[in-house]
């Protein structure tokens, strides 16, 4: 029962309060990238929680298992990278052998996975991040982490595209179509999830 | 497979010459950033207690380092105690809040100094600001309570969530000085 | 390829944040002021000075299939390099920037020109090429956090430009981060309507 309160915490603090696109301001290449189609957006999201999950775990073994007990901190940022890309490869590998209409919908979103810094920021943060008491994510905490940050990724992601679809037939200025008012209704929705903040559990 | 093993030979040669590069940087910087964290712990004690000539360091948990555990007491040129040095922290609106807390012998607050937050900018953050540690200088522990719940500290506007996690961590890291200091004084 | 036009190109021509639309996390993420503005673009720029320079120096000798690897390895030696020194030497801005100082690694903005420019051309102008899209991303970044303070704070680079009527109770919600998209949103929207005129 106590797990379960703690995931619900966890899970609306990542997904709402502070989601990794508007609040953290973590993957927004892809968002404004990838948010142009409905289905491109949602396959993208998929990728996205997949390989944040997978992230997670592993570098978070790499962290505790092989930089802190050789006091190698300093060499964070290369190990993670690297653990991701290859990561990457390797699922995508993986994918193209074993499920080629998967690989179909989800292959081309991979490779730009890499250098998206909703990934690498959440094997960070997880090395960092603590509960309210003080302790530090275990391991499960940490898998747990990625794959809801992944999921508030996702979400916002989708939610854009829906409206992104739509704000192609509006009658807008034609200095502001594009790019522009997809950063505006970004800040409109970032305005909405302010609310969220402060949330108490 | 030969060329396979070359590629991965040049790549491990590049791992390798970064890895050296960053590890004789880092041994040059590693002790100049600790230096610097110890300078401003240093300097924020300074600050909360500024007649202090000298700082004996104390653990309210054995062999715990964290710096929410220890206290530090505050010496005079006399070497005669004059007060206390907390560490307090506690989650606020969108993140940790932590607090240096300076304290005369009887407890009463001689000044704060909030060194850690994420609240949001021109709201909760004030409460870095020298006016919010104002609010705190004379307080001692029943005033040590928001004026909502029945204290004499009055909040920041727009910013209850802050300052009620500051004055209740610095109402707890109080009260749990006390119980460590109580038990020293039976021990000792 | 002509130098000259290789050292003005970042600034507008092929402004690495409104133009090309790269590295927009930090763009938005550390903009809430001047001074954050310009460590993380002086940051970003030195990163790219290097890694352009050491990309077109190897380019010769690393195999194709290796490329991306060995780019990501440079660019991440360079980031923990200004890591390390900014908390040796600017510990108060190495707070503020936080987490977006390795994140610096994943600036869409380094890997891409690593790779669409200084592994085809030459180290001199590689170097040119670094310097110019760096600036420009500073520009870039410094305008859209002078925007940012000035209407959220009422000041500019920590001195007070507006009333202290107004510094005392602002337009919070631009240094915030809603503020962060509107501002950029309606850059884009001027700097579209500007070429257009031309």
């Amino acid at each position: 029962m106590e797990f379960l309160a703690k995931m619900m915490v966890m899970a609306v603090g990542a997904i709402f309060v502070q989601n990794f696109v508007l609040a953290r301001f973590l993957g927004l290449c892809p968002y404004l990238g990838v948010s142009k189609k409905l289905d491109s957006a949602f396959g993208m999201g998929m990728a996205v929680i997949f390989v944040m999950t997978m992230a997670s775990a592993i570098t978070y073994l790499i962290q505790v298992y092989l930089l802190i007990p050789y006091g190698l901190g300093y060499l964070q940022t290369i190990a993670f990278i690297l653990t991701i890309a290859t990561l990457v490869q390797f699922v995508e590998m993986v994918i193209q052998k074993n499920s080629p209409s998967l690989y179909k919908s989800l292959g081309v979103f991979l490779p730009l996975i890499t250098t998206n810094c909703a990934v690498l920021g959440v094997a960070i943060l997880n090395t960092t991040a603590k509960w309210a008491d003080g302790t530090p994510y275990n391991f499960l905490d940490a898998v747990l982490n990625g794959f809801f940050s992944g999921v508030g990724f996702t979400l916002v992601l989708v939610l854009m595209a829906g409206m992104r679809e739509r704000l192609e037939y509006a009658n807008l200025p034609k200095s502001m179509k594009g790019m522009p008012i997809a950063l505006i209704v970004a800040g409109a929705m970032a305005l909405a999830f302010l609310g969220f903040s402060g949330l108490k559990m | 497979m030969k060329y396979y093993i070359k590629l991965g030979l040049i790549l491990l040669a590049v791992c390798a010459l970064a890895t050296g590069i960053l590890a004789y940087l880092n041994s040059v910087t590693a002790p100049m950033i600790a230096e610097v964290k110890r300078v401003e712990a240093e300097n924020a004690r300074k600050e909360v207690m500024p007649d202090a000539t000298d700082f004996v360091k104390k653990t309210m948990v054995d062999s715990s380092e964290v710096d929410t555990d220890l206290y530090f007491i505050a010496v005079n040129e006399a070497k005669e105690p004059i007060g206390y040095i907390l560490t307090v922290a506690l989650n606020g609106y969108s993140g940790v809040v932590k607090t240096v807390v300076g304290l005369k012998n009887d407890f009463s607050i001689n000044k704060i100094k909030v060194i850690e937050q994420t609240e949001t900018p021109g709201l909760g953050a004030k409460a870095s600001t020298p006016a919010f540690a104002e609010k705190f200088v004379g307080m001692t522990l029943p005033q040590l309570m928001v004026k909502k719940d029945g204290g004499d500290i009055i909040s920041i506007t727009g910013a209850t969530i802050t300052t009620r996690t500051v004055t209740n961590s610095i109402n707890a890291g109080i009260k749990r000085l006390e119980e460590v200091l109580k038990v020293e004084v039976t021990n000792g | 390829m002509d130098n000259m036009k290789v050292l003005t190109n970042g600034f507008i021509k092929e402004n690495p944040v409104f133009i090309l639309v790269l590295g927009m996390c930090p763009t938005l993420a550390v903009t809430s002021s001047v001074v954050n503005s310009l460590g993380m673009g002086l940051s970003t720029t030195f990163v790219l000075i290097c890694s352009n320079i050491i990309v077109a120096m190897i380019k010769g000798f690393t195999p194709a299939k290796i490329r991306i690897p060995v780019f990501i390895v440079v660019i991440a030696t360079f980031v923990t390099i200004v890591d390390m020194t900014m908390g040796a030497f600017m510990p108060a801005l190495h707070k503020s920037l936080g987490l977006f100082i390795p994140l610096i690694v994943v600036n869409c903005v380094i890997l891409g020109r690593a790779e669409a420019f200084a592994s085809k051309n030459n180290v001199l102008s590689s170097t040119l090429d670094g310097i110019s899209m760096g600036l420009g991303f500073t520009l870039a970044l410094s305008l859209i956090g002078a925007i940012r303070e000035v209407l959220g704070a009422g000041t500019l680079l920590g001195f007070a430009v507006l009333p202290k009527a107004y510094i005392e109770s602002p337009m919070l919600v631009a240094i915030l981060a809603p503020g962060a998209f509107i501002t950029v949103g309606f850059l884009m929207a001027i700097i579209n309507m500007m070429k257009k005129e031309k």
